[in-house]
């Protein structure tokens, strides 16, 4: 009776919601518990020899990554008996017993065999408690100061994929708009933890709806100046923005996808329809048309779905199409103004946004299930939700802090957390994967 | 003493130089440059009369089809007129879907001018969505103010 339950926290977090690759290894021994506790023992240079310098610093950067994560609860270093500085960072010599007794369900050591100072590599660890099971263990080779928020990065989505089957949250870079001043915005970029923020375009009138390519090389956007609709195209690897116009002066809420394909709402001379454009930014095909508004298309990771929002009855509401079998289906059942439609690259959950007499909300429809549920409440508006690579975390826009900002959520609610993204109104969020970022 | 002169001197200088800016902005901007009058009146007329629409909607009422009657009427008159439709919609709706919406309200102008016998080579269409308001604030008074075509004259 030792192990009640044999399932993990996230597991049955993610497995609740149909996810597969929900590989969780870490057991838990209450029912009722919806969460892992994790403690940080501190950093070590040797035994008992807490790292001050890069160590501490390291050690911080990690914090701040975790809190990000709403199903992790971190242990108060107080409440560790005995405290967290250990006479080892590996068994024998780790104290399990002290983390149990302080309720941590995994906690992780970090050595610095050659000292924390200059550039040296670093070992991380992460134990079960109960077991004193290793889950996970690596060393960051040659780290210095500059490296410690990217080593913090690494090793969160590393721990993330050992827990969870993905670290697509701590590996993506958010692309967003930042507003300047009345029809004046730019395309900025930033970790999902806010950090490395910097602006990428830098262009009079505004920048709408960034999106990323799958291989992270390009982010294509809405501009709009006094004159002219265009698509925007940035270009990472050459640094440069490039603008292209179309007939019929309309470029809605473009979107790239999974073969690097651009599919954008376009005029056909009568409604915005959403058109395919080829690798040179030419119309390929209409994929979704008629006597309607077709705009916002989405794409699964295999490109054979796309979730986009049609006014076909009326009001916008959020549709489905297969694109194999060309068959559409109606996603959103309720409520007279669904927009912003958004799929998870599994393909299994469509969020959008809803229009409430209290503002807009957040809502994840589960494909599998049929089930609608509300994972945003305000206060102000909730807007423009995007889902993670890993299909778990949607970020979205809101104004419930006075101005616009960015949030972070899971697709099953709880607690938001702001993205720091500095002054001025930031919106559009859009996760995507940059190598070397 | 003779200082605070200067300085006031100076201030009511500024003054009446952004005073003048504001009037020619809103007014003819070729005013000066010997305009037929005629055609500033053509110009002014079409600037003036805004559409308005109903929430999430973009058909042209009654009264607003007269609205833009007059401007066809102007328009053939003066054929070296061209204007930019400019759709716009309340802060209410989401960006994207507003782009669409607003574009949808400019066309459905410039299909009405355009069976109202305007060439359409005099007309180009533009949605800024809700992206420009024309009334800041909230409630229906501010917003069916912005549920609106503009009609700017870009060549003369």
């Amino acid at each position: 009776m030792k192990r009640t339950f044999l399932l993990s926290v996230l597991g049955l977090c993610l497995l609740a919601a149909g996810s597969v690759h929900a590989a969780m290894r870490v057991d838990i021994y209450g029912p009722g518990q919806n969460s892992v506790n994790l403690a940080l023992a501190a950093p070590l240079t040797g035994p008992e020899k807490e790292a001050g310098n890069m160590g501490a610093e390291l050690q911080k950067l990690i914090n701040e990554n975790l809190s990000f994560l709403p199903f992790m609860r971190l242990t108060d270093p107080k409440a560790v008996l005995g405290g967290t500085v250990l006479q080892g960072y590996e068994p024998p010599n780790l104290d399990f017993k002290r983390f149990q007794l302080a309720g941590s369900d995994i906690v992780v050591t970090t050595y610095w065999p050659n000292g924390d100072r200059g550039t040296s590599p670093v070992q991380i660890r992460a134990f079960e408690t109960n077991t004193g099971g290793r889950l996970f263990g690596k060393e960051y080779p040659r780290v210095s100061s500059k490296e410690l928020p990217e080593v913090a990065d690494r090793f969160c989505a590393d721990l993330l994929e050992v827990l969870t089957g993905s670290g697509a949250f701590f590996r993506s870079t958010l692309a967003f708009v930042k507003k300047t001043g009345r029809m004046s915005s730019n395309v900025w970029l930033c970790k999902p933890t806010g950090r490395n923020l910097r602006q990428i375009t830098r262009i009079s009138g505004e920048a709408l709806s960034p999106a990323w390519s799958i291989d992270g090389r390009f982010i294509v956007f809405t501009h709009i100046d006094p004159k002219s609709h265009s698509l925007g195209v940035w270009d990472r690897k050459k640094g440069s923005v490039q603008r292209v116009r179309f007939p019929g002066n309309v470029v809605i809420g473009p979107s790239f996808t999974p073969d690097n394909k651009v599919a954008v709402a376009l005029s056909n001379g009568k409604y915005p329809v959403i058109y395919l454009l080829n690798h040179a930014f030419q119309k390929e095909r209409v994929l979704e048309g008629g006597h309607s508004i077709n705009v916002s298309p989405t794409f699964d990771k295999t490109g054979t779905k796309m979730a986009f929002t049609s006014s076909r009855l009326g009001g916008p509401q959020i549709f489905l199409k297969d694109l194999n079998s060309g068959a559409t289906t109606r996603v959103s059942m309720n409520g007279g103004y669904n927009t912003e439609a958004n799929l998870s690259p599994d393909g299994t959950l469509v969020t959008y946004s809803r229009m409430t007499e209290y503002g807009h909300r957040i809502f994840v429809q589960d494909m599998v299930t049929g089930a609608e549920r509300q994972i945003s409440f305000g206060p102000g508006s909730d807007e423009q939700p995007s889902f993670c690579g890993d299909s778990y975390f949607i970020a979205f826009t809101s104004s419930r802090g006075g101005s616009r900002g960015i949030y972070l959520t899971t697709r099953h609610g709880g607690d938001a957390k702001k993205v720091p993204t500095g002054g001025g109104d930031a919106s559009f969020p859009r996760w995507g994967m940059p190598e070397g970022e | 003493m003779k200082r605070y002169a200067l300085i006031l001197a100076l201030v009511l200088a500024l003054a009446a130089g952004f005073g003048c800016s504001k009037k020619t902005a809103t007014a003819d901007p070729n005013a000066d440059q010997g305009m037929d009058p005629a055609l500033q009146a053509a110009v002014q007329q079409i600037t003036d009369g805004r559409v308005l629409f109903a929430f999430d909607k973009f058909d042209i009422q009654p009264e607003y089809k007269e609205v833009l009657k007059t401007k066809a009427e102007l328009m053939k008159q003066y054929p070296s007129i061209r204007v930019r439709i400019e759709g716009n919609c309340d802060e209410r709706g989401t960006q994207e879907y507003n782009l669409a919406l607003g574009e949808r309200r400019a066309r459905a102008a410039y299909e009405y001018m355009v069976t109202l016998g305007v060439n359409p080579s005099q007309l180009e269409m533009i949605s800024f969505g809700k992206e420009n308001p024309v009334v800041q604030g909230s409630g229906e008074s501010v917003w069916s103010q912005n549920r609106r075509d503009d009609f700017r004259v870009i060549a003369q």
